[in-house]
């Protein structure tokens, strides 16, 4: 029978290691080199991991989270696959041999990106804003939006009506244009605080917060420090939101 | 999975889906309104009118939603479509990524 190999990540080492069973359902995890790049990875049948019952789940993909850690300890430099990444072997070939051509195969880009990410670490910052009272702000100090907000009061019910749509369309401009300056701006100071930034998509979060940014940080886990600083002078901005979690193995910049 | 049709749920859903759309419609004759009134063509009697229709389709809508506890049904028909117009047009200010997505996805069947 075809067997496979659930492959962790790939790291910059020549041993063929063996790590213990520190695995997914405590298999034993072991590496295989090809020149000084090595696949971490343990035995298993040719076929997804997969399960309805989240708690099996939750299982498996923190086993498969603590291996990656446990590689990036020891190696320093890691480039962590996603959860459920398997190479089959064939009936007649060796699987070994297979891991050890994928291996060959993208030689140049993963010695490449295990290079870049070398000694580093990814930090994901989030940063919301309450809608509501950065809304207040702007109607106390946009002098367009407080001359509307007078005349709506000597309208008429009706008028006042419509009015009101006309302020909360040019709120949610000038809101809109907030937002993209703030953008910029944090943008501009995370950026000096880090080696590379991702713009990730932005999550949904409960009225009346919104999510401004979404980012991937890859930075030095001994200069993270000055990331931090300008987080906490973003969160002490009235009406800011500043999530910080990390750090993480680099997922999202291999 | 088995899909779980109650009867109950089922009204719930089409309720909730109905709302949505009356919403949605109001939301264009609303912004239909701005422009005329923005654009002047309208007379102050005209404007008053206009708002006080409008404002009663607002306490209308309101209180169905409020009566029958629709809000969150109602809101998460609306973001589903948010949803799928935010995907149509990040595919088409971003046509990198769509390119990359359709890779993807051949990498994937081949």
């Amino acid at each position: 029978m075809a067997e496979g190999r659930y492959v962790y990540c790939v790291a910059a080492d020549s041993k063929a290691a063996r790590l213990g069973n520190i695995g997914i359902e405590d298999n034993q995890v072991y590496a295989i080199p090809y020149q000084d790049i090595t696949a971490v990875v343990h035995a298993c049948a040719p076929t997804p991991y997969e399960s309805q019952d989240k708690e099996v789940v939750d299982k498996w993909v923190v086993a498969h989270e603590r291996v990656i850690e446990t590689v990036q300890e020891e190696l320093g430099a890691v480039l962590p696959l996603g959860f459920d990444t398997i190479i089959q072997g064939n009936d007649q070939g060796n699987v070994e041999q297979k891991v050890r051509d994928w291996l060959k195969e993208h030689y140049e880009k993963l010695k490449d990106t295990l290079d870049r990410v070398k000694g580093k670490r990814e930090y994901v910052v989030q940063v919301s804003w309450d809608t509501k009272t950065i809304a207040k702000e702007l109607i106390g100090s946009d002098q367009e939006l407080k001359d509307l907000h007078q005349q709506i009061k000597a309208k008429s019910k009706g008028a006042a009506y419509m009015y009101r749509q006309t302020l909360e369309k040019l709120l949610g401009a000038k809101l809109e244009q907030e937002a993209n300056r703030r953008f910029h701006d944090f943008y501009d100071k995370i950026g000096s605080c880090v080696d590379e930034m991702k713009v990730e998509k932005l999550k949904k979060e409960e009225q009346p917060r919104q999510m401004l940014m979404n980012l991937s940080c890859l930075g030095d886990p001994k200069e993270i420090h000055t990331l931090g600083g300008e987080l906490e002078r973003i969160s002490n901005m009235t009406g800011f939101f500043v999530r910080f979690t990390g750090p993480w193995p680099p997922y999202s910049f291999v | 999975m088995p899909i779980d049709i109650h009867e109950d749920n089922l009204k719930h859903g089409l309720l909730g889906l109905v709302i949505a759309l009356v919403e949605i419609i109001r939301d264009a004759l609303k912004h239909q309104a701005l422009r005329r009134m923005e654009g002047g063509s309208l007379t102050d009697e005209e404007v008053e009118r206009l708002g006080s229709a409008l404002e009663e389709i607002d306490i209308a809508i309101d209180h169905i939603k409020e009566e029958q506890g629709l809000s969150e049904t109602v809101n998460s028909v609306r973001d589903g479509l948010d949803d799928i117009v935010d995907d149509v047009l990040d595919q088409m200010v971003n046509p990198e990524r769509w390119a990359r997505e359709m890779k993807e996805e051949e990498n994937k069947n081949g």
